[in-house]
């Protein structure tokens, strides 16, 4: 697991343009590139393109590393949405017919199994260098997704893993787009309601 | 109107997180991101309740040639600090060349070429985080592995640290060395020497004390990498 705090002292010493940043950067790249590019190429599935996303969000991260939120908690979260955002944009771009090239995607876990996905392509462990309130977060986010809805829990996670579009999700899951479109928006409502009434009543 | 005053606030930072809030609304989303700090504040919300940290599953090893290539079209190279300016340098560098004098004149004639041979990285080794990290350099001579830890890792008294090398994609994993502790340098056979190039793994396991009874990784991978060059 990715340790917040020394990324985000990695990404103020890249912005600080001084003669440690390029050494600040490396580091970073060492630690991040590999779960970039890992949430990419799930994302485009092709290798190349997801190495050419890659080097494109890491040259985001060089160049725009003085807009990071310094109060913002998750550094890590804001480089992966770099990756995540140029990986769906790469393919709306190449307008790669995906949802036909998903049937050739055999053994894609996420596809065949999204319940399995979830506990596999996720961390849900709890770690114990973490704050206790982030390690209760963690346990209930894992059991409120638990409480969704089938459907719900399934259209999330193709979303969120495979970059899929409202019109993908409704070919690859056959039903109409206003269905799956109410699926996402009440799945993300039904399960941020579910932890935050956990939290409350842990206080 | 503000974005953070907007009625489907919450469903925009959903939809953002989720990543189905597509082309111009996601460009207003973001603009209101930098903007607005409200806007921020709450996805920062929604990002701490409803979104999942990923796994190691998910990771990915990019090609080493990505890394020179980002750093060239960067040209990370005037962020450096050059060598001779690195505080401690001059410093080490005497008591260095004390030691590599001392051991010219102690080695000499029997490996020069050996003990001057600079070496290459061809090798990160990584585990889980907190897990110390190393470097493997293969000297010149072809011959000689240095692997080199970030801080120092000594194994305990029942244990022995064991260095793999995996050929290739469904190759059994051979053993390099039994390690008492991650800093280390292996002198290689020479079928090993010549099966580690591209492509290999190399990887450290934790076993018994004095290495795998077995012949083959009996306890967990702490440590592995791929070689690149």
């Amino acid at each position: 697991m990715l340790d917040d705090k020394l990324i985000k002292v990695l990404l103020l010493r890249t912005a600080s343009r001084d003669e440690g940043s390029a050494l600040a950067f490396e580091r970073l790249y060492r630690l991040c590139a590999p779960l970039l590019l890992g949430v990419a190429r799930r994302i485009v599935g092709r290798p190349e393109l997801a190495e050419e996303i890659l080097h494109d969000s890491f040259a985001k991260i060089w160049t725009t590393a003085d807009q990071f939120d310094v109060m913002a908690s998750q550094p890590v979260a804001w480089m992966v949405a770099i990756a995540r955002n140029r990986a769906i944009d790469a393919m709306a771009r190449h307008d790669v017919s995906r949802v036909s090239s998903y049937h050739d995607r055999k053994g894609d876990d996420a596809l065949d199994d999204p319940d399995g996905a979830l506990d596999q392509l996720f961390d849900w462990s709890e770690a114990a260098d973490e704050a206790e309130d982030r390690r209760r977060a963690t346990a209930w986010l894992r059991d409120c997704l638990g409480h969704l809805q089938g459907m719900e829990r399934q259209s999330l996670v193709l979303a969120y893993v495979q970059g899929m579009s409202h019109g993908e999700l409704a070919l690859h899951l056959a039903r109409p787009l206003g269905t799956v479109k109410s699926w996402v928006r009440r799945g993300m409502a039904n399960l941020r309601q579910c932890v935050e009434t956990r939290m409350a009543a842990a206080r | 109107m503000k974005l953070a005053e907007h009625p489907q606030l919450d469903a925009l930072c959903a939809e953002y997180l989720v990543g189905t809030l597509r082309g111009a609304a996601r460009r207003r989303f973001e603009r209101a991101l930098r903007d607005e700090p409200r806007v921020g504040l709450r996805l920062r919300h929604w990002q701490a309740t409803a979104t999942p940290r990923y796994s190691k599953m998910i990771e990915v090893t990019p090609p080493a040639h990505l890394w020179r290539k980002l750093e060239r079209d960067l040209g990370l190279a005037r962020y450096r600090q050059p060598w001779y300016q690195r505080s401690g340098f001059w410093k080490g560098w005497a008591s260095a060349a004390t030691a590599a004098l001392l051991i010219l004149l102690v080695l000499n004639g029997r490996n020069p070429a050996g003990v001057v041979a600079p070496a290459t990285e061809i090798a990160r080794l990584t585990g889980a985080a907190g897990t110390a990290q190393v470097v493997a350099q293969r000297g010149a001579d072809g011959r000689t592995l240095r692997l080199t830890s970030n801080r120092p890792v000594l194994a305990g008294p029942k244990q022995s640290y064991e260095l793999w090398l995996i050929a290739g994609p469904g190759r059994a994993p051979v053993s390099l060395a039994v390690l008492g502790s991650l800093d280390a340098t292996v002198v290689l056979a020479q079928d090993s020497a010549a099966a580690l190039r591209a492509g290999a793994t190399l990887a450290i396991s934790t076993e018994p004390a004095g290495g795998s009874p077995t012949g083959q990784p009996t306890g967990p991978v702490i440590l592995a990498g791929q070689v690149n060059a």
